[in-house]
Protein backbone atom coordinates (compact mmCIF):
# COMPACT_ATOMS: atom_id res chain seq x y z
CA UNK A 1 0.00 0.00 0.00
CA UNK A 2 2.30 2.37 1.02
CA UNK A 3 5.63 3.52 -1.22
CA UNK A 4 8.51 4.99 0.21
CA UNK A 5 11.17 5.98 -2.27
CA UNK A 6 14.54 6.85 -1.98
CA UNK A 7 14.76 10.79 -0.59
CA UNK A 8 17.27 11.02 -3.57
CA UNK A 9 14.00 10.91 -6.02
CA UNK A 10 14.23 11.52 -9.82
CA UNK A 11 10.47 13.00 -10.08
CA UNK A 12 8.26 15.32 -8.57
CA UNK A 13 5.71 11.93 -8.40
CA UNK A 14 8.63 10.59 -6.02
CA UNK A 15 9.38 13.66 -3.95
CA UNK A 16 5.03 14.22 -3.42
CA UNK A 17 4.28 10.47 -2.42
CA UNK A 18 7.77 9.95 -0.37
CA UNK A 19 6.45 12.96 1.94
CA UNK A 20 3.12 12.10 2.26
CA UNK A 21 4.17 8.39 2.19
CA UNK A 22 6.42 9.26 5.34
CA UNK A 23 2.93 10.10 7.47
CA UNK A 24 1.59 7.10 6.28
CA UNK A 25 3.85 4.67 7.18
CA UNK A 26 3.94 6.54 10.60
CA UNK A 27 0.50 6.21 11.05
CA UNK A 28 1.24 2.01 9.89
CA UNK A 29 3.57 1.95 12.56
CA UNK A 30 1.00 2.35 15.40
CA UNK A 31 -2.38 1.34 13.94
CA UNK A 32 -2.03 -2.58 14.88
CA UNK A 33 -0.66 -2.29 18.34
CA UNK A 34 -3.22 0.35 19.16
CA UNK A 35 -5.64 -2.16 18.18
CA UNK A 36 -4.60 -4.47 20.28
CA UNK A 37 -4.55 -2.03 23.30
CA UNK A 38 -8.22 -1.42 22.62
CA UNK A 39 -9.05 -5.03 22.54
CA UNK A 40 -7.24 -5.79 26.15
CA UNK A 41 -8.99 -2.43 26.80
CA UNK A 42 -12.97 -3.37 25.59
CA UNK A 43 -12.10 -7.07 27.48
CA UNK A 44 -11.46 -5.11 30.63
CA UNK A 45 -14.76 -3.30 30.79
CA UNK A 46 -16.69 -0.19 29.31
CA UNK A 47 -14.18 2.00 26.98
CA UNK A 48 -14.79 5.52 27.88
CA UNK A 49 -13.49 8.91 26.56
CA UNK A 50 -11.17 9.15 28.97
CA UNK A 51 -9.99 5.42 28.73
CA UNK A 52 -9.56 5.95 24.72
CA UNK A 53 -7.38 9.58 25.39
CA UNK A 54 -5.23 7.23 27.54
CA UNK A 55 -4.79 4.83 25.36
CA UNK A 56 -3.81 7.18 22.18
CA UNK A 57 -1.89 9.86 24.16
CA UNK A 58 1.56 7.76 23.88
CA UNK A 59 0.94 7.01 19.78
CA UNK A 60 0.32 11.12 19.58
CA UNK A 61 3.17 11.67 21.47
CA UNK A 62 5.53 9.93 19.48
CA UNK A 63 3.99 10.62 16.17
CA UNK A 64 5.13 14.00 17.37
CA UNK A 65 8.48 13.37 17.99
CA UNK A 66 9.66 11.01 15.62
CA UNK A 67 7.87 11.59 12.38
CA UNK A 68 10.16 13.69 9.80
CA UNK A 69 7.49 15.88 9.18
CA UNK A 70 5.79 19.16 10.40
CA UNK A 71 3.05 17.76 12.46
CA UNK A 72 0.67 20.01 13.68
CA UNK A 73 -2.27 17.69 15.08
CA UNK A 74 -2.21 13.65 15.76
CA UNK A 75 -4.35 11.24 17.30
CA UNK A 76 -7.41 8.97 17.07
CA UNK A 77 -10.90 9.65 16.23
CA UNK A 78 -13.55 6.88 17.10
CA UNK A 79 -16.00 5.44 15.24
CA UNK A 80 -19.63 6.61 16.08
CA UNK A 81 -21.31 4.65 19.05
CA UNK A 82 -18.37 3.10 19.88
CA UNK A 83 -17.93 4.55 22.84
CA UNK A 84 -19.41 4.02 26.20
CA UNK A 85 -20.22 7.38 27.38
CA UNK A 86 -20.38 9.25 24.24
CA UNK A 87 -21.49 9.50 20.43
CA UNK A 88 -18.04 10.55 18.87
CA UNK A 89 -14.77 11.52 20.38
CA UNK A 90 -11.62 12.81 19.29
CA UNK A 91 -8.75 11.63 20.77
CA UNK A 92 -6.88 14.63 19.66
CA UNK A 93 -3.45 16.69 20.46
CA UNK A 94 -2.32 19.51 18.64
CA UNK A 95 -0.49 23.01 18.13
CA UNK A 96 2.57 23.93 19.22
CA UNK A 97 2.18 22.85 23.05
CA UNK A 98 0.53 19.93 21.71
CA UNK A 99 -2.88 20.44 24.37
CA UNK A 100 -5.65 17.90 24.24
CA UNK A 101 -8.57 19.04 21.46
CA UNK A 102 -11.32 19.85 24.13
CA UNK A 103 -14.06 20.60 21.13
CA UNK A 104 -16.53 21.95 24.19
CA UNK A 105 -14.62 24.69 25.48
CA UNK A 106 -14.65 26.62 22.19
CA UNK A 107 -16.68 28.91 20.75
CA UNK A 108 -19.15 27.76 17.95
CA UNK A 109 -20.82 24.34 18.20
CA UNK A 110 -18.33 22.26 17.50
CA UNK A 111 -19.31 19.14 19.44
CA UNK A 112 -22.49 18.65 17.28
CA UNK A 113 -20.64 18.26 14.30
CA UNK A 114 -21.04 15.40 12.86
CA UNK A 115 -17.52 13.61 11.55
CA UNK A 116 -18.76 10.82 9.65
CA UNK A 117 -19.24 12.21 6.57
CA UNK A 118 -15.78 14.43 6.76
CA UNK A 119 -13.32 13.28 4.18
CA UNK A 120 -10.99 12.15 6.49
CA UNK A 121 -13.01 9.83 8.38
CA UNK A 122 -15.32 8.79 5.38
CA UNK A 123 -12.76 7.65 2.94
CA UNK A 124 -10.41 5.22 5.16
CA UNK A 125 -13.79 4.18 6.28
CA UNK A 126 -15.20 3.14 2.75
CA UNK A 127 -11.63 2.01 1.59
CA UNK A 128 -9.70 0.49 4.39
CA UNK A 129 -6.83 1.93 3.16
CA UNK A 130 -5.00 5.15 4.14
CA UNK A 131 -6.06 8.38 3.05
CA UNK A 132 -4.46 11.84 2.22
CA UNK A 133 -7.19 14.12 2.73
CA UNK A 134 -7.71 17.42 1.83
CA UNK A 135 -6.55 20.76 1.51
CA UNK A 136 -9.48 21.84 3.41
CA UNK A 137 -9.86 24.42 6.20
CA UNK A 138 -10.34 22.40 9.26
CA UNK A 139 -13.06 23.98 11.11
CA UNK A 140 -12.97 20.94 13.61
CA UNK A 141 -9.67 20.84 15.08
CA UNK A 142 -6.88 23.65 13.48
CA UNK A 143 -9.07 26.47 12.41
CA UNK A 144 -6.43 25.98 9.39
CA UNK A 145 -5.58 25.10 6.26
CA UNK A 146 -5.09 21.94 6.19
CA UNK A 147 -4.19 18.22 5.22
CA UNK A 148 -5.31 15.14 7.43
CA UNK A 149 -3.58 11.50 6.60
CA UNK A 150 -5.97 9.13 8.35
CA UNK A 151 -5.82 5.62 8.47
CA UNK A 152 -8.63 3.29 9.66
CA UNK A 153 -8.20 0.85 12.42
CA UNK A 154 -9.88 -2.06 12.37
CA UNK A 155 -10.50 -4.82 15.60
CA UNK A 156 -11.96 -7.67 14.24
CA UNK A 157 -13.15 -6.93 11.10
CA UNK A 158 -15.17 -4.10 12.83
CA UNK A 159 -14.55 -0.32 12.33
CA UNK A 160 -13.32 1.20 15.64
CA UNK A 161 -12.40 4.56 13.90
CA UNK A 162 -9.37 6.21 12.42
CA UNK A 163 -5.51 7.43 13.03
CA UNK A 164 -4.55 10.55 11.83
CA UNK A 165 -2.33 13.67 11.72
CA UNK A 166 -2.39 16.99 10.43
CA UNK A 167 -0.30 19.22 8.38
CA UNK A 168 -0.66 22.55 7.89
CA UNK A 169 -0.23 23.66 4.45
CA UNK A 170 1.61 26.67 5.19
CA UNK A 171 4.12 24.34 6.10
CA UNK A 172 4.04 21.76 3.42
CA UNK A 173 4.55 24.71 1.24
CA UNK A 174 7.24 25.71 3.29
CA UNK A 175 8.94 22.13 2.98
CA UNK A 176 8.03 21.16 -0.59
CA UNK A 177 7.93 23.60 -2.69
CA UNK A 178 11.79 24.49 -2.64
CA UNK A 179 11.91 20.72 -3.58
CA UNK A 180 9.76 20.91 -6.26
CA UNK A 181 11.18 23.77 -8.11
CA UNK A 182 13.89 22.22 -10.16
CA UNK A 183 11.04 19.87 -11.71
CA UNK A 184 8.81 22.72 -13.77
CA UNK A 185 7.89 26.63 -13.49
CA UNK A 186 4.36 25.09 -13.46
CA UNK A 187 4.08 22.44 -11.57
CA UNK A 188 0.93 21.73 -9.65
CA UNK A 189 0.40 18.88 -6.69
CA UNK A 190 -3.73 18.58 -7.33
CA UNK A 191 -6.00 16.30 -4.88
CA UNK A 192 -8.74 14.15 -5.96
CA UNK A 193 -11.21 16.70 -6.72
CA UNK A 194 -8.73 18.51 -8.79
CA UNK A 195 -7.92 21.37 -6.08
CA UNK A 196 -4.38 22.32 -6.09
CA UNK A 197 -2.21 21.99 -2.93
CA UNK A 198 0.45 23.67 -4.22
CA UNK A 199 1.69 25.23 -7.46
CA UNK A 200 5.49 25.82 -8.45
CA UNK A 201 3.72 28.59 -10.40
CA UNK A 202 3.09 31.97 -8.52
CA UNK A 203 -0.13 32.15 -10.48
CA UNK A 204 -1.81 29.34 -9.24
CA UNK A 205 -3.25 29.65 -5.87
CA UNK A 206 -3.72 27.04 -3.32
CA UNK A 207 -7.21 26.09 -3.43
CA UNK A 208 -7.89 26.25 -7.30
CA UNK A 209 -8.91 23.93 -9.19
CA UNK A 210 -7.60 22.43 -12.02
CA UNK A 211 -10.59 20.36 -13.54
CA UNK A 212 -12.33 19.26 -16.74
CA UNK A 213 -11.07 20.97 -19.70
CA UNK A 214 -8.25 22.47 -18.15
CA UNK A 215 -6.79 19.27 -17.70
CA UNK A 216 -5.91 19.09 -21.05
CA UNK A 217 -2.70 21.41 -20.95
CA UNK A 218 -1.21 18.76 -18.71
CA UNK A 219 0.58 15.90 -18.25
CA UNK A 220 -0.68 14.23 -15.40
CA UNK A 221 1.20 11.98 -12.68
CA UNK A 222 -0.63 9.76 -9.83
CA UNK A 223 0.72 9.62 -6.90
CA UNK A 224 0.57 5.89 -6.36
CA UNK A 225 -1.13 5.32 -2.75
CA UNK A 226 -2.52 8.55 -2.28
CA UNK A 227 -5.06 10.27 -4.48
CA UNK A 228 -3.10 13.13 -5.10
CA UNK A 229 -1.82 13.76 -8.90
CA UNK A 230 1.31 16.17 -10.36
CA UNK A 231 0.36 18.18 -13.27
CA UNK A 232 2.77 19.80 -15.34
CA UNK A 233 1.92 22.03 -17.97
CA UNK A 234 2.64 20.95 -21.22
CA UNK B 1 -13.51 57.17 23.75
CA UNK B 2 -12.02 53.93 24.59
CA UNK B 3 -12.04 51.21 21.63
CA UNK B 4 -14.73 48.96 22.65
CA UNK B 5 -17.03 48.01 19.76
CA UNK B 6 -20.83 49.73 20.20
CA UNK B 7 -22.71 46.79 19.99
CA UNK B 8 -21.66 43.14 20.32
CA UNK B 9 -24.60 41.55 19.31
CA UNK B 10 -25.32 39.21 22.03
CA UNK B 11 -22.49 40.14 24.36
CA UNK B 12 -23.38 37.93 27.19
CA UNK B 13 -21.50 41.05 29.46
CA UNK B 14 -24.52 43.11 29.25
CA UNK B 15 -27.85 40.79 28.73
CA UNK B 16 -26.80 38.39 31.40
CA UNK B 17 -29.64 38.95 33.45
CA UNK B 18 -31.43 42.62 33.75
CA UNK B 19 -29.21 45.01 35.36
CA UNK B 20 -26.90 41.66 37.18
CA UNK B 21 -23.60 43.15 35.69
CA UNK B 22 -20.74 41.20 35.59
CA UNK B 23 -18.91 40.52 38.68
CA UNK B 24 -16.11 39.54 37.42
CA UNK B 25 -13.01 41.93 38.67
CA UNK B 26 -12.26 44.66 36.07
CA UNK B 27 -9.12 46.15 35.52
CA UNK B 28 -8.72 50.08 35.45
CA UNK B 29 -9.27 51.48 31.70
CA UNK B 30 -5.61 51.47 30.48
CA UNK B 31 -4.81 54.37 28.81
CA UNK B 32 -2.71 54.26 25.48
CA UNK B 33 1.03 55.50 26.05
CA UNK B 34 1.49 57.55 22.80
CA UNK B 35 3.19 60.70 23.62
CA UNK B 36 3.30 62.61 20.37
CA UNK B 37 7.00 63.58 20.55
CA UNK B 38 8.08 60.03 21.03
CA UNK B 39 9.17 59.99 17.65
CA UNK B 40 9.47 56.16 17.14
CA UNK B 41 6.03 55.64 17.52
CA UNK B 42 4.27 58.80 15.98
CA UNK B 43 6.46 59.40 12.22
CA UNK B 44 2.62 59.70 10.80
CA UNK B 45 1.68 61.90 13.79
CA UNK B 46 4.65 63.89 13.64
CA UNK B 47 3.66 64.16 9.67
CA UNK B 48 0.28 65.50 11.16
CA UNK B 49 -1.53 63.37 9.49
CA UNK B 50 -2.36 59.95 11.89
CA UNK B 51 -3.41 57.19 9.91
CA UNK B 52 -6.09 55.40 11.28
CA UNK B 53 -4.46 52.13 10.75
CA UNK B 54 -1.80 53.55 13.17
CA UNK B 55 -4.73 54.32 15.84
CA UNK B 56 -5.66 51.29 15.60
CA UNK B 57 -2.14 49.75 17.04
CA UNK B 58 -2.25 51.76 20.13
CA UNK B 59 -5.95 51.11 21.16
CA UNK B 60 -6.15 50.11 24.72
CA UNK B 61 -6.01 46.48 24.31
CA UNK B 62 -9.10 46.00 26.92
CA UNK B 63 -9.91 46.45 30.19
CA UNK B 64 -10.61 42.38 30.85
CA UNK B 65 -8.67 40.35 32.31
CA UNK B 66 -8.37 36.52 31.53
CA UNK B 67 -10.87 35.37 33.73
CA UNK B 68 -12.89 37.80 32.68
CA UNK B 69 -11.92 36.52 29.01
CA UNK B 70 -12.51 32.70 30.03
CA UNK B 71 -15.96 33.79 31.58
CA UNK B 72 -17.05 35.78 28.48
CA UNK B 73 -16.15 32.33 26.40
CA UNK B 74 -18.51 30.09 28.14
CA UNK B 75 -21.12 32.53 28.66
CA UNK B 76 -21.44 33.24 25.34
CA UNK B 77 -21.87 29.47 24.90
CA UNK B 78 -24.55 29.14 27.04
CA UNK B 79 -26.48 32.73 25.69
CA UNK B 80 -26.11 30.78 22.22
CA UNK B 81 -27.51 28.24 23.78
CA UNK B 82 -24.25 25.79 22.50
CA UNK B 83 -23.70 24.54 26.10
CA UNK B 84 -27.60 23.90 27.12
CA UNK B 85 -29.30 23.77 30.37
CA UNK B 86 -27.71 20.58 32.18
CA UNK B 87 -25.14 19.92 30.02
CA UNK B 88 -21.53 19.45 32.63
CA UNK B 89 -18.71 21.93 32.12
CA UNK B 90 -15.16 20.26 31.66
CA UNK B 91 -13.12 19.93 34.90
CA UNK B 92 -11.46 22.95 36.47
CA UNK B 93 -7.89 21.79 35.69
CA UNK B 94 -9.36 20.28 32.32
CA UNK B 95 -10.86 23.92 31.51
CA UNK B 96 -7.60 25.93 32.77
CA UNK B 97 -5.31 23.44 30.75
CA UNK B 98 -7.92 23.85 27.46
CA UNK B 99 -8.08 27.62 27.28
CA UNK B 100 -4.51 27.64 28.72
CA UNK B 101 -4.91 29.70 32.08
CA UNK B 102 -3.94 29.01 35.37
CA UNK B 103 -6.27 26.58 37.74
CA UNK B 104 -6.94 29.63 39.47
CA UNK B 105 -7.79 31.69 36.79
CA UNK B 106 -10.49 29.33 35.56
CA UNK B 107 -11.75 29.03 39.32
CA UNK B 108 -12.08 32.45 38.95
CA UNK B 109 -14.45 32.61 35.63
CA UNK B 110 -16.55 29.87 36.99
CA UNK B 111 -17.37 31.44 40.03
CA UNK B 112 -18.22 34.70 38.18
CA UNK B 113 -20.51 32.37 35.92
CA UNK B 114 -22.42 30.96 39.25
CA UNK B 115 -22.74 34.10 40.29
CA UNK B 116 -24.69 35.29 37.06
CA UNK B 117 -26.24 32.51 37.71
CA UNK B 118 -25.41 30.86 34.34
CA UNK B 119 -23.79 27.82 35.98
CA UNK B 120 -24.74 25.42 39.08
CA UNK B 121 -22.59 23.22 41.32
CA UNK B 122 -23.17 19.94 42.62
CA UNK B 123 -20.75 18.38 44.69
CA UNK B 124 -20.70 14.65 45.35
CA UNK B 125 -19.42 11.83 43.21
CA UNK B 126 -21.28 12.71 40.20
CA UNK B 127 -20.56 16.49 40.97
CA UNK B 128 -19.25 19.18 38.64
CA UNK B 129 -20.48 22.80 37.29
CA UNK B 130 -23.82 22.26 34.97
CA UNK B 131 -25.49 24.71 32.61
CA UNK B 132 -28.29 26.31 35.06
CA UNK B 133 -31.67 25.18 34.67
CA UNK B 134 -33.07 28.28 33.39
CA UNK B 135 -30.58 29.21 31.10
CA UNK B 136 -33.24 29.66 27.98
CA UNK B 137 -31.61 30.99 24.89
CA UNK B 138 -34.58 32.61 23.07
CA UNK B 139 -34.93 34.15 26.45
CA UNK B 140 -31.68 35.84 26.06
CA UNK B 141 -31.81 36.12 22.19
CA UNK B 142 -35.21 38.39 23.09
CA UNK B 143 -33.59 40.59 25.58
CA UNK B 144 -30.52 41.12 23.67
CA UNK B 145 -32.61 41.92 20.52
CA UNK B 146 -35.04 44.67 22.54
CA UNK B 147 -31.38 46.14 23.78
CA UNK B 148 -29.89 46.41 20.56
CA UNK B 149 -30.48 49.76 18.89
CA UNK B 150 -32.06 49.17 15.25
CA UNK B 151 -28.50 50.89 13.87
CA UNK B 152 -26.24 48.31 15.45
CA UNK B 153 -28.47 45.41 14.49
CA UNK B 154 -28.37 46.73 11.00
CA UNK B 155 -24.26 47.00 11.11
CA UNK B 156 -24.04 43.50 12.65
CA UNK B 157 -26.25 42.38 9.61
CA UNK B 158 -23.40 44.65 7.41
CA UNK B 159 -20.83 42.83 8.60
CA UNK B 160 -22.29 39.85 8.78
CA UNK B 161 -23.51 40.06 4.89
CA UNK B 162 -19.70 41.32 3.75
CA UNK B 163 -17.99 38.19 5.14
CA UNK B 164 -20.49 35.54 4.10
CA UNK B 165 -21.07 36.94 0.54
CA UNK B 166 -17.04 36.71 0.17
CA UNK B 167 -17.12 33.15 1.60
CA UNK B 168 -20.09 32.08 -0.72
CA UNK B 169 -18.51 33.89 -3.90
CA UNK B 170 -14.62 32.20 -2.92
CA UNK B 171 -16.65 28.78 -2.57
CA UNK B 172 -18.41 29.41 -6.21
CA UNK B 173 -15.67 29.24 -7.63
CA UNK B 174 -13.82 26.61 -5.77
CA UNK B 175 -15.89 24.18 -4.67
CA UNK B 176 -16.82 20.87 -6.49
CA UNK B 177 -20.66 20.15 -6.96
CA UNK B 178 -19.85 16.49 -5.41
CA UNK B 179 -19.11 18.54 -2.14
CA UNK B 180 -21.95 21.08 -2.61
CA UNK B 181 -24.03 17.63 -2.89
CA UNK B 182 -22.66 16.05 0.45
CA UNK B 183 -24.06 19.20 2.51
CA UNK B 184 -27.58 19.50 0.46
CA UNK B 185 -27.83 15.74 1.33
CA UNK B 186 -27.34 16.57 5.12
CA UNK B 187 -30.00 19.22 4.90
CA UNK B 188 -32.64 17.48 3.17
CA UNK B 189 -32.43 14.69 6.21
CA UNK B 190 -33.17 17.22 8.33
CA UNK B 191 -36.99 18.40 9.20
CA UNK B 192 -36.90 22.14 9.22
CA UNK B 193 -40.05 21.81 12.30
CA UNK B 194 -37.34 19.64 14.47
CA UNK B 195 -35.97 23.63 15.89
CA UNK B 196 -32.78 22.88 17.20
CA UNK B 197 -31.50 20.35 14.67
CA UNK B 198 -32.57 22.58 11.73
CA UNK B 199 -30.72 25.59 13.03
CA UNK B 200 -27.57 23.24 13.96
CA UNK B 201 -27.46 22.11 10.15
CA UNK B 202 -28.49 25.51 8.92
CA UNK B 203 -24.91 27.09 11.25
CA UNK B 204 -22.77 23.97 9.74
CA UNK B 205 -24.07 24.48 6.23
CA UNK B 206 -23.02 28.53 6.46
CA UNK B 207 -19.57 27.35 7.76
CA UNK B 208 -19.26 24.34 5.52
CA UNK B 209 -19.77 26.84 2.03
CA UNK B 210 -17.28 29.11 3.77
CA UNK B 211 -14.69 26.18 4.45
CA UNK B 212 -14.92 25.53 0.53
CA UNK B 213 -14.32 28.71 -0.72
CA UNK B 214 -10.44 27.41 1.03
CA UNK B 215 -9.88 30.63 3.05
CA UNK B 216 -9.21 29.78 7.10
CA UNK B 217 -9.40 33.50 7.81
CA UNK B 218 -13.12 34.00 6.50
CA UNK B 219 -14.11 30.46 7.80
CA UNK B 220 -12.77 31.65 11.49
CA UNK B 221 -14.46 34.45 10.88
CA UNK B 222 -18.00 33.04 9.90
CA UNK B 223 -17.78 30.45 12.14
CA UNK B 224 -17.38 33.90 14.99
CA UNK B 225 -19.99 35.48 13.31
CA UNK B 226 -22.40 32.61 13.08
CA UNK B 227 -22.00 31.74 16.26
CA UNK B 228 -22.74 35.84 17.36
CA UNK B 229 -25.68 35.60 15.29
CA UNK B 230 -27.19 32.01 15.87
CA UNK B 231 -29.19 32.98 18.75
CA UNK B 232 -30.92 35.76 16.32
CA UNK B 233 -31.38 32.92 13.64
CA UNK B 234 -32.98 30.60 16.05
CA UNK B 235 -35.45 33.53 16.63
CA UNK B 236 -36.46 33.90 13.05
CA UNK B 237 -37.32 29.65 12.79
CA UNK B 238 -40.20 29.79 15.20
CA UNK B 239 -41.70 32.06 12.31
CA UNK B 240 -42.72 28.82 10.33
CA UNK B 241 -43.13 31.41 6.56
CA UNK B 242 -39.66 32.95 7.62
CA UNK B 243 -38.13 29.55 8.53
CA UNK B 244 -39.50 27.81 4.86
CA UNK B 245 -38.47 31.12 3.04
CA UNK B 246 -35.30 31.06 4.26
CA UNK B 247 -34.66 26.90 3.71
CA UNK B 248 -35.29 27.52 -0.06
CA UNK B 249 -33.27 30.42 0.00
CA UNK B 250 -30.34 28.91 1.05
CA UNK B 251 -30.97 26.04 -1.24
CA UNK B 252 -31.23 28.44 -4.02
CA UNK B 253 -27.54 29.72 -2.91
CA UNK B 254 -26.29 25.72 -2.71
CA UNK B 255 -27.24 25.72 -6.38
CA UNK B 256 -25.70 28.85 -7.76
CA UNK B 257 -22.62 27.89 -5.55
CA UNK B 258 -22.65 24.28 -7.63
CA UNK B 259 -23.09 25.67 -10.47
CA UNK B 260 -20.05 28.20 -10.31
CA UNK B 261 -22.23 31.07 -10.53
CA UNK B 262 -20.34 33.77 -8.45
CA UNK B 263 -23.03 36.56 -8.90
CA UNK B 264 -26.47 34.44 -8.32
CA UNK B 265 -24.90 33.24 -5.32
CA UNK B 266 -23.77 36.28 -3.53
CA UNK B 267 -27.30 37.85 -4.70
CA UNK B 268 -29.25 35.65 -3.11
CA UNK B 269 -27.11 35.65 0.03
CA UNK B 270 -27.62 39.38 -0.05
CA UNK B 271 -31.48 38.76 -0.50
CA UNK B 272 -31.31 36.38 2.34
CA UNK B 273 -29.81 38.09 5.14
CA UNK B 274 -31.47 41.34 4.55
CA UNK B 275 -34.64 39.31 4.87
CA UNK B 276 -33.11 38.07 8.14
CA UNK B 277 -32.60 41.51 9.50
CA UNK B 278 -35.63 42.76 8.65
CA UNK B 279 -37.58 40.32 10.30
CA UNK B 280 -35.62 41.33 13.21
CA UNK B 281 -35.91 44.93 12.82
CA UNK B 282 -40.01 43.93 12.91
CA UNK B 283 -39.41 41.88 15.95
CA UNK B 284 -38.12 44.44 17.12
CA UNK B 285 -40.52 47.48 16.45
CA UNK B 286 -43.18 45.61 17.85
CA UNK B 287 -41.63 44.23 21.38
CA UNK B 288 -40.60 47.93 21.81
CA UNK B 289 -43.84 49.91 20.58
Amino acid sequence: MTVTEPVTASSAVAVVTEYFGRAIDSLASWTDVFADDLRRARAAGPVTTDVLDELVEPYARRTFDELDLPVYGAGFIAALDSLADARSHLAWWQGADRAKLVLASQSVNKEHIDYSELEWYRVPQATGHPHVAGPYVDYLCSDEYTITIAAPVALDGEFVGVAGLDLLIDQVERDLLPRLRGFGDDLSIVNGVGRVLLSTSARRETGDSIRGAALEGFVRGACPGMALEVLTAR
Amino acid sequence: MPGAPLTRGLDPGAPAGSSAASPAPRAPQATPRLAPENDRVSSPARSGRPTRLHRAVFQPIGDEGRAALVERRIAEAIIAGVLPSGERLPAETELARSFGVAPATAREALLALRERGLIVTRRGRHGGSFVSDDADPAAFARRTLVETSRVALRDLAAHYLAITAAAVELASRRADPSEIGAIRARLERVRDDDLAAWRRVTDDTQIELAALGQSARLTREQMRLQGELSPFFALIDTDADARHRNRAALLAVLDAVSDGDEQRAVALTRQKVQSCVDWLIDLRERTTS
